[in-house]
């Protein structure tokens, strides 16, 4: 019975797939693991929302979809400009200065509740005083890369 | 005397500096020190590592101290750690006592944060020289065993289980590198993402990803509104003040700073449990509690004693056994290792220099934490109202300037940004955990090579139980652990049973 037992629990780990071994045991243990979370978690809590008892994340409640989406779409944007303004002029941090200015800008404004005079002034001075302070403080005093 | 000519007035204004716009990221309702910290990383990119770590220290006291602000003058926790602050410290203030409130919150803070600090300076030395015999045996199981005390002490232990491995096998993505004795194979991806994740997603975007981008989103989707309208803030003047009132607090005081230090010292536990862990238990056993709640000093004493002790306990284990205690010290073992330096059980006795700068930088950050709020905190108090238009914008800027330059000019780094905001963002709300996963993410890799080498050279999966009694004792640790989480998830059935039939 020992010998049995110890040599099932005795191993060789083969060097050529070593990169395999422990992924594949811990995808394992993620796999049962979120079987158990469906049966135990998931199941109960469908039951409940088709009660009406609770609801959806994300999609049954209410949410601000216009900035939501507006602050993904900004952010994909900001970073892939980003990087193409900052080809045309390279090892500058010009790509990061301008692009800044302007995602900076239209995330302020997007997220304005009240546009007044004077919040729109501080929104704009804001806009072009925070990117260019980072840049000369980064980019230019301490040598940092930027895009 | 030779410590003396490591320090100049840079390492002290960086200190203050940092302390400074950590307690107004943490004064602000939704800023953690987690993100005043990530946020100001590329700042230190320039900095030596002294003087990066002055920064640094100083950002995450002053974060965590910020917290009482708002808690305090509009019942709003500014960091999750300060949320029993609100208990007592937003009654005092209806009652026109809240400067009172918040001069008792920093004393409670300065004294919380330098008892976790000498507790920490006493500690971690002691717990490196002993976890310095440990083989990769032992290694592996203390992460294992990290890993199971912060499911134990999530919500649900499953979820928390879960959530940590989805960490860890984030964590594996890429190759398995030659450098860790690995055969520099990728895993877990297509073909067409090798040229991006060879070595897998960089620790310190997929931190800053989540701790920053995800906050913006969850607030985006709320529609940025300000909790702050229509709210004043106003920090009275009464000269209602003195140190008579912590008369008689100094268990309470002491108690709390414990508690604080050793739940810091439990990884992946938020500073919100060590505030209410020390409230309750100040409830629980002072003479008179029936004032608590309704605007009792004691109250406001424990709460932050406590959330400030965190700082000292969440360093010990970072730098004896390169596990962070927290979310924030998550973050610093990625700006450590920015520096070259691994924490570990030689981070003490190789860089004996460094840790007494630490401790310094740490001591000092008090310090100028207690003078900043409780001189100036009439002025500090006027940033809980900056709106959240001005302010999002410009740490989108500051999060793609760390990931950008994290690694010299990677774009990708960028994108993972925005790849784990979003993953961050859909965790939080379909209920997983953020700590353990990220706790998971930080300590995968090196689980991995433990594990696969102590497998190599024992040859059999015995190993792990025979090969010290170091490892007997873990497995005990880690079955404690769980035992804890069963009784306690079972206990608060029992409560919500009785609520319900009551």
């Amino acid at each position: 019975m020992e010998t049995g037992l110890s040599s099932l629990l005795s191993i060789s780990v083969d060097f050529e797939n070593s990169h395999l071994f422990f992924p594949t045991i811990v995808s394992w243990i993620m796999a049962v693991l979120f079987v158990i979370v469906l049966a135990t978690k998931v199941a109960p809590f469908l039951v409940a929302v088709k009660k009406g008892e609770r609801s959806l994340p994300i999609l049954g409640e209410p949410m601000d979809a216009w900035r939501f989406f507006g602050t993904l779409a900004l952010i994909a944007a900001y970073f892939y400009l980003m990087a193409v303004v900052g080809n045309l002029f390279p090892y500058t941090g010009y790509g990061f200065l301008i692009v800044s200015i302007v995602f900076v800008l239209l995330m302020s404004l997007m997220y304005m509740h009240k546009w007044t005079k004077k919040s729109l002034i501080i929104v704009a001075t804001n806009a072009v005083v925070a990117p260019s302070l980072v840049w000369l403080i980064l980019a230019k005093l301490f040598a940092i890369t930027l895009p | 005397m030779e410590l003396l000519s490591l320090f100049d007035i840079t390492f002290f204004l960086l200190v203050a500096f940092g302390t400074l716009v950590g307690i107004i990221f943490g004064a602000i309702p939704g800023m953690t020190a987690t993100m005043a910290v990530a946020v100001c990383l590329p700042l230190t990119y320039a900095l030596g590592l002294h003087n990066g770590l002055a920064l640094l220290l100083g950002l995450y006291v002053g974060g965590i101290s910020g917290g009482m602000v708002p808690a305090v003058l509009i019942n709003i926790p500014g960091t999750p750690s300060s949320i029993t602050t609100t208990f007592d410290g937003y009654p005092m203030a209806q009652k026109g006592e809240g400067e009172k409130a918040l001069r008792i919150c920093v004393i409670a803070s300065v004294f919380g944060g330098l008892v976790s600090a000498a507790v920490l300076f006493l500690f971690a030395p002691l717990l490196a020289d002993f976890s310095i015999k440990f083989s990769y045996v032992e290694k592996f199981l203390i992460i294992l065993l990290a890993l199971s005390v912060i499911a134990s002490l999530s919500n649900s232990m499953l979820v928390g289980i879960f959530s940590g491995v989805i960490g860890v096998w984030l964590s594996l993505i890429g190759d398995y590198s030659t450098t860790d004795g690995g055969n520099g194979k990728t895993r877990l991806m297509f073909d067409f993402m090798e040229p991006y994740l060879f070595e897998g997603f960089s620790l310190l975007p997929v931190l800053i990803g989540i701790f920053g981008i995800s906050t913006i989103l969850l607030e985006a989707e709320k529609g940025i509104k300000s909790e702050v309208s229509g709210k004043s803030v106003k920090v009275s003047k009464d000269a209602g003040f003195s140190l008579s009132i912590f008369k008689g607090s100094l268990t309470n005081l002491t108690r709390s700073s414990f508690i604080g230090t050793f739940v810091g010292l439990l990884p992946g536990v938020g500073g919100s449990a060590a505030s209410v862990l020390a409230y309750t238990q100040e409830k629980n056993l002072s003479r008179d509690s029936s004032q608590m709640g309704k605007g009792a000093p004691q109250g406001i004493m424990a709460s932050e004693s406590a959330n400030n002790a965190l700082t000292g306990g969440a360093l010990i284990p970072l730098l004896s056994l390169g596990i962070p205690g927290d979310s924030t010290t998550a973050v610093l073992i990625g700006a450590f290792t920015l520096q070259g330096i691994q924490v570990g059980p030689l981070f003490i006795p190789e860089n004996t220099e460094t840790w007494y700068v630490m401790m310094t930088a740490l001591v000092f950050a008090n310090i100028v934490m207690f003078f900043l709020m409780f001189y100036a905190i009439k002025h500090i108090a006027k940033v809980v109202l900056v709106p959240k238009h001005i302010l999002f914008p410009i740490i989108v800027m500051m999060c793609v300037v760390g990931a950008y330059a994290i690694n010299y000019g990677i774009m990708f780094d960028v994108w993972t940004l925005l790849i784990f905001g979003v993953v961050g963002y859909l965790i939080q709300k379909v209920g997983l955990e953020v700590a353990p996963l990220i706790i998971g993410f930080i300590l995968g890799s090196q689980a991995e090579v433990y594990f696969v080498k102590s497998l190599e050279s024992a040859g059999t999966f015995t190993t792990f139980f025979t090969k010290s009694p170091i490892a007997v004792v873990l497995w005990l640790l880690i079955l404690a652990s769980v035992v804890f989480s069963v009784l306690m998830s079972r206990k608060n059935r029992a409560k919500q049973l009785q609520n319900i039939a009551s």
